[in-house]
């Protein structure tokens, strides 16, 4: 498994791939990227399982990187949980309607994450099933 | 609750937060200027938001809610429902360093003191003291007993709040979980991703289209009012993901479906119409999602890599040790002959050279890292003194040493504070002057050659020679004979006197009569010089010129006795030949009749212990004074890397360290500078005398 880590702040990537591994995602390759952009260039050069994308990131958001993502023929289907600092009504349904597979809100936990990534996969669970 | 205290991550999230506090300094000090530029508003508004995105994690609860009230106020103003005023740029600024006290506490292991409610409460728009903020702090929440809170014992704390909520939203407890406004839960979540790609089986895409304008407020409706009116909690954004997408996934290729299934999801016609519902219904206006326009001021992203400094010093040192071996070898090498051992010496010889450039850029800082601290100081002062002051940096891509970048703070903000204090004059006195009311001081930076030129302007009063003078006789630096005697240049000179204060008024900020000399001897312990510019009435100007590096010197090496010496080669102002009868005596003195004037002679030999014969002579400038120094033999120009002595002979004074030559030899490298006293008089050892 492949997952893709985005955030300008590199001790949230480092907290984020931490807590990953607390949850037992040994076997899984963690990637790094700073922005959006960055991430994209990733996403397009390699395949990745899994983005985890903070929202706030100079350059390329994670918003515009999640239609980025939903826009691109082979990147389209793509997991995506997006890392958010508020619980926010209008973020959080403009990135449902942009595509989003989930949300966490920071500061969260390695429980919470797991709940999260559970949903995520449930869902394409029921979708391929 | 938060990741385990691990202490890696807290040093990681350290550095990384003290760069980014670093820049905000200059960029809330450039914001207070140009106020409507929202690009820097969005980098300040970012900073604070990344800070606090780390804190939390970190469990440093006093940043997080710190940062989150500046963010707030910042995010008012993003949205134009607040100008940012001076008062608003004091409690920011007062945050900033709050924030770096917390940091330092945090460094040190120790709890932060939570911010002072004063200042958080100027944080907060008049008139809304009461009223919620975009996240948590509703009376609601702040009302609620404070369950189960294990990461803080304060009972008000909008943060835990906050946090609270998320974590019923993460036990997926709907009872206390949000609201049918601004706020979102799990369930409503999934109930529009549901009716944003269908409910049904994939392919079914005219499904979802209708139960997606029902599917959100459903979803909304029914759970309880919310801790937070913003929020969204994971029922409801579960409920929203099942409106928009039905069980499918995001992105997913429906099988059966048209390709219009995905342009379908991904702008659903219908869907926006009860989201905008939401919209309207919520009370006061949330924050608009803020992401789409930010862009970060410095928007370089480049790929960086953290060395520590010990590991890097140590590369150093080792390059050096390798252009020591090249030399020896070198040496050793057959000269004339096609030999391919002298090839590959040839060889050795450029890649060695290659290897300590590029360690020696590693060193390299940009000179702006060490400006962007100024302007922050510069306005606080200003608005201490009364004074309107515009701060212009030049040349901030100056890459410098980072061991010279380090030494110039003290001394530049020094500088600056003079500026500020004694140079730049009161609005209305300048206005007299026939000025503009605003002054301005220059700092600028570049490199001329090895060595890089600093110098600070200011368009202030100047400096009155005629004034020094006096200064210096009422003082008792001088008497009057001396004092008549000074030329224009060597005047201001006397400002880096010990024990000179050219302030009437000995004010707090920059006058203590200690200062211009401790700047004069921090520059001269760089390799560096000092100079001073001043026209009465016109400002002022001190240029300092410092080395590009540290690691290497270029020296002339020279012989006394079976000894060999190395000098500073910016000490060196000539080298000649003795010839006999030159050398003579006058007043109990040994001087050398050169160029119509009797040059004082220093026995190095006798200092260094090793008996010279003497026979050529190095004229060197030490402190104030020009001395010649007596040497055997001059062997030429070399750049070296001066080694230190190591501890038990750290502090002989005169000794800047030790290199080995070409042919394996150690040679001492002299401190000049080291050999005179704090007046700049060369120590008696050295002086001859009959």
């Amino acid at each position: 498994m492949k997952i893709l880590v985005v955030d300008d702040f590199s001790t949230m990537r480092r907290i984020v791939r931490n807590l990953l591994v607390e949850l037992g995602f040994t076997n899984t390759l963690i990637q790094e990227a700073e922005d959006g952009n960055a991430a994209l260039m990733m996403l397009r050069a390699q395949p990745f399982d899994l983005v985890v994308t903070d929202w706030n990131m100079p350059n390329m958001t994670g918003i515009e990187l999640l239609r980025a993502i939903r826009a691109d023929a082979a990147l389209k289907s793509m997991p995506v949980l997006m890392v958010t600092a508020e619980n926010n009504r209008d973020q959080i349904i403009a990135a449902a309607q942009s595509g989003v597979n989930g949300y966490v809100v920071k500061p969260f936990t390695a429980v919470t994450l797991k709940e999260k990534l559970d949903k995520i996969f449930e869902r394409l669970a029921a979708a391929a099933g | 609750m938060s990741v385990e205290l691990d202490n890696e991550l807290l040093n990681v999230f350290l550095i990384e937060a003290r760069e980014l506090l670093e820049s905000l300094g200059e960029q809330l000090v450039d914001l207070e200027a140009s106020p409507g530029d929202a690009e820097l508003l969005n980098a300040v508004f970012r900073a604070f938001h990344t800070v606090k995105g780390g804190a939390g994690f970190l469990g440093l609860n006093a940043m997080v809610e710190l940062c989150h009230r500046a963010e707030d106020l910042l995010n008012e103003a993003r949205n134009g429902a607040v100008v940012l005023n001076p008062g608003f740029m004091d409690a920011l600024l007062e945050s900033l360093d709050l924030l770096n006290d917390m940091m330092r506490a945090a460094d040190a292991g120790v709890p932060a003191e939570p911010a002072p409610r004063s200042v958080l409460d100027r944080l907060l728009i008049p008139g809304r003291t009461g009223s919620a903020p975009p996240v948590a702090l509703s009376p609601a929440t702040t009302s609620a007993p404070a369950v189960s809170a294990p990461s803080s014992p304060r009972a008000y704390d909008p943060i835990e709040d906050e946090f609270e909520a998320m974590l019923d939203a993460a036990r997926n407890d709907r009872a206390p979980t949000s609201a049918p406004s601004g706020t979102i839960n799990d369930d409503e979540f999934e109930a529009l991703l549901d009716s944003l790609y269908g409910t049904g089986a994939p392919g079914a895409e005219a499904v979802p289209v209708g139960a997606a304008s029902a599917a959100i407020p459903a979803a909304a409706t029914p759970v309880a009012p919310a801790a937070d009116p913003n929020a969204i909690s994971d029922d409801e954004f579960e409920a929203l993901l099942d409106s928009l997408h039905g069980t499918a996934v995001p992105g997913a290729i429906s099988v059966g479906a048209d390709s219009s299934a995905i342009p379908a999801a991904a702008t659903p016609p219908v869907a926006t119409a009860p989201i905008v519902e939401t919209k309207t219904s919520k009370p006061a206006p949330a924050a608009k999602p803020a992401a789409a326009t930010e862009k970060r001021t410095s928007s370089t992203a480049d790929t960086t890599v953290r060395v520590d400094t010990f590991r890097l010093d140590s590369l150093v040192d080792a390059a050096g040790e390798l252009v020591l071996v090249r030399n020896r070898l070198t040496n050793l090498a057959p000269r004339g002959t096609n030999d391919p051992m002298e090839r590959a010496i040839g060889e050795l010889e450029r890649v060695a050279e290659d290897l300590q450039n590029a360690v020696l850029r590693m060193r390299m800082q940009p000179v702006g890292k060490l400006f962007s601290r100024f302007p922050r100081i510069i306005r606080d002062l200003a608005r201490q003194l009364g004074k309107d002051i515009e701060l212009i940096t030049e040349g901030e891509d100056t890459d410098i040493d980072r061991t010279v970048v380090e030494a110039l703070a003290d001394p530049l903000v020094h500088l600056l504070r003079n500026s500020v204090d004694h140079g730049i004059e009161m609005p209305d006195v300048r206005e007299r002057a026939g000025k503009s009311r605003s002054g301005t001081v220059r700092l600028s930076a570049g490199q001329f050659g090895d060595r890089i030129v600093i110098t600070v302007t200011d368009d202030g009063k100047g400096m009155d020679p005629e004034m020094l003078r006096r200064k210096a006789v009422e003082k008792g630096l001088m008497d009057e004979e001396q004092a008549a005697r000074l030329d224009e240049r060597e005047c201001f000179d006397i400002v880096f006197r010990p024990g000179f204060s050219t302030a009437a008024e000995v004010s707090d900020i920059s006058g203590r009569g200690v200062g211009m000399d401790v700047v004069k001897t921090k520059i001269v312990e760089l390799g560096g010089t000092l100079s001073i510019d001043s026209r009465v009435g016109h400002g002022s100007t001190v240029r300092l010129s410092v080395p590009l590096t540290l690691a290497i010197m270029r020296v002339l090496m020279v012989r006394v006795g079976n000894r060999l010496l190395s000098l500073p080669l910016s000490n060196v102002t000539e080298v000649f030949e003795l010839v006999p009868g030159q050398i003579q005596e006058l007043d109990g003195r040994i001087v050398a009749a050169h160029r119509q004037r009797a040059l004082p002679l220093a026995d190095l030999g006798n200092w260094a212990g090793a008996a010279g014969k003497g026979g050529h002579v190095v004229v060197v400038q030490i402190g104030h004074q020009t001395l010649g120094c007596l040497v055997d033999e001059v062997l030429g120009r070399e750049d070296v890397m001066a080694k230190p002595l190591g501890p038990f002979l750290k502090d002989v004074p005169g000794v800047a360290g030790a290199t080995i030559t070409g042919d394996g030899r150690i040679s001492l490298v002299l401190d000049l500078a080291g050999l005179a006293d704090d007046a700049g008089q060369v120590l008696p050892s050295l002086r001859m005398a009959v």
